[in-house]
């Protein structure tokens, strides 16, 4: 156990609710190699290390003791812009994965319908719409590649297994329990730079 | 239309209706009446030069299967009585039966093929719920009955082969001796059944995979209305519980160390002397920010009791008194949780920030009533 490298980085990280992705070498091949010994180090103390079928590291939001505010902003921004890609036709998991954005052009403030859920959650303009970024970044959903320019990351799947398992409890279509993108079943259940 | 695609040295208009009317091309609907139709031949010429395919309903192969069996049911009889002219005509009929259904199958297939190709190169704007939709359709209208129909254990295996036995029963017990159109029969209906189990395989395959993709992303795409619709409907009080991401957060809660409770009474014991406070006897002098502050505390106790319970003590100061800082805020925030006529209780809720004057402050929210 005591071998285990990054131990003290990967702990700072997890702890502050970072997911561990390709983008975090040489951290995150060091815990693909060694998934199993890594979890058995944190089980004891109560933390559950998550290996995602998408191949990304989280610790288990299940044990937090406590829901950070900024998680609501987050889950807002990000389910407008799945809306907004599912209604211009886009195959969303391929458009928000593949491309970067310009937080100016941005469609969060395209519609009155996202601008008012938006202020729901105290986000008013472009200023919170960057803070959000921001927050997601410290989550280790977004990269910025600039001042304007980000992309997401691979655990922003999170937002798609999320929106699965919203649809499966809402919705009795097919009696079909919607899976993530490797197959398994779930629980309980213009912006691009030209 | 006549008039809007002719050129100027063409014919008159009158002249080309009255030509298309003569050579049956356009059919009226009923005898009299001022509606056409193109005339069919004419529709499956165009479509067939224009490549254009039309996919053919599981009722219309249905309907095909059940004219071969009533066929072969004739067919049996005819054998029976040896009646070699109507054993004639019925393999002849099934002969045609069997074309139609290669032919329809063959259209079904480029049908679903251009439909796969249209959906992939499509541009214009459809929501994906709605290239759900129109795929859905597809594999429930045609695909998954049509596979019914053809698999091995289906209804058209069945009639096929009762239609093989019955035309080797013909070839062996019959007088009816044209073994060449019996064989011709044979081979077709062997061809006719395994064209159509491959069609739509091919069929499924091509589209499963479209179907697999589009469901994923409906799924995807309800969940983030169903979402946002709630936010809408609800508002955002007890919508982050079952909506929000849910990701780690870890808070340290410490008992003090020894070195803490140590340097502690140090620090009390070490504080240096201050001098007594001077008193300022002139009254020209402006009303002391000290002053002000105690009369402000003392009538902090007056001012919420008209407002208990509150179930957000901190929350209730600063929004009622965002002018003062954040040493005011908390020292009103201690007289009121840890006065007589009050009762204050930590609750676990959500942390919050509260903005003071000059600071922010994160805390639970505590609720003061009664005591």
């Amino acid at each position: 156990m005591s071998e285990l490298p990054h131990l003290q980085e990967l702990f700072d990280r997890l702890k502050r609710g970072y997911h561990l992705s390709p983008e975090d070498e040489p951290m995150f091949s060091a815990v693909a190699a060694n998934h199993e010994a890594y979890a058995a180090y944190f089980a004891p103390l109560g933390l559950k290390l998550v290996r995602h079928p998408r191949e990304f590291f989280y610790f288990d939001p299940e044990t937090a003791e406590s829901v950070p505010e900024t998680l609501p902003r987050i889950a807002v921004f990000s389910f407008i812009f799945v809306d907004y890609a599912a209604n211009a036709g886009r195959s969303i998991e391929d458009y928000l994965l593949n491309q970067h954005f310009l937080i100016s052009k941005l469609p969060h403030f395209s519609l009155d319908r996202y601008a008012e859920l938006l202020r729901q959650v105290e986000v008013e303009d472009a200023a919170g719409v960057r803070l959000v970024l921001k927050q997601m970044e410290r989550l280790g959903w977004v990269k910025f590649v600039g001042e304007e320019e980000y992309r997401f990351l691979r655990p922003f799947h999170r937002v798609f297994d999320k929106c699965l398992e919203l649809s499966a409890k809402g919705s009795s279509r097919d009696n079909e329990t919607p899976t993530t993108g490797s197959g398994e079943k779930l629980p309980g259940s213009s912006a691009e730079t030209e | 239309m006549i008039r809007d695609s002719g050129k100027a040295d063409d014919e008159l208009p009158e002249t080309t209706w009255r030509r298309l009317r003569e050579l049956q091309v356009l059919v009226p609907t009923e005898p009299g009446s001022d509606f056409y139709f193109l005339a069919e031949p004419v529709r499956r010429l165009l479509a067939y030069l224009l490549d254009e395919a039309k996919a053919t309903t599981p009722e219309i192969i249905r309907g095909y299967i059940q004219s071969l069996e009533a066929l072969g049911k004739e067919l049996s009889r005819a054998i029976d009585t040896d009646d070699l002219t109507v054993v004639r005509l019925e393999l002849e009929e099934i002969q045609q039966t069997l074309r139609r259904i290669y032919a329809d199958l063959d259209e079904t297939h480029h049908a679903i093929m251009a439909e796969v190709a249209r959906y992939k190169t499509e541009r214009q704007t459809v929501s994906v719920r709605d290239k759900f939709r129109r795929i859905v359709h597809w594999m429930e209208r045609y695909v998954d009955p049509m596979v019914d129909i053809v698999r091995t254990d289906g209804p058209m295996r069945a009639t096929f082969d009762e239609t093989e036995r019955l035309l080797n029963r013909a070839r062996e017990d019959g007088l009816f001796n044209d073994l060449p159109a019996l064989e011709r029969n044979l081979r077709h209906l062997r061809l006719v059944q395994r064209h159509s189990l491959r069609v739509f395989q091919q069929c499924r395959k091509e589209i499963q995979p479209l179907y697999d993709s589009l469901r994923r992303l409906s799924f995807i795409a309800e969940g983030a209305a169903v979402a946002l619709e709630c936010l809408r409907r609800e508002g955002p009080d007890g919508w982050s519980e079952r909506h929000a991401i849910g990701a780690y957060s870890l808070r340290w809660l410490h008992v003090p160390a020894d070195n803490a409770i140590e340097r502690a009474l140090r620090n009390i014991v070490e504080h240096p002397p201050e001098p007594a406070p001077v008193l300022i006897m002139s009254g020209e002098d402006a009303i002391p920010a000290a002053y002000l502050r105690r009369l402000w505390l003392e009538a902090l106790p007056d001012e919420v009791r008209d407002a208990l319970p509150v179930q957000d003590l901190l929350g209730w100061v600063v929004s009622r008194y965002p002018q003062k800082n954040t040493g005011d805020a908390l020292a009103g925030f201690s007289r009121l949780v840890f006065h007589d006529e009050f009762s204050a209780k930590f609750t676990e809720g959500v942390s919050r920030n509260y903005e003071t004057a000059d600071g922010t402050l994160d805390a639970r929210p505590v609720e003061l009533a009664s005591a």
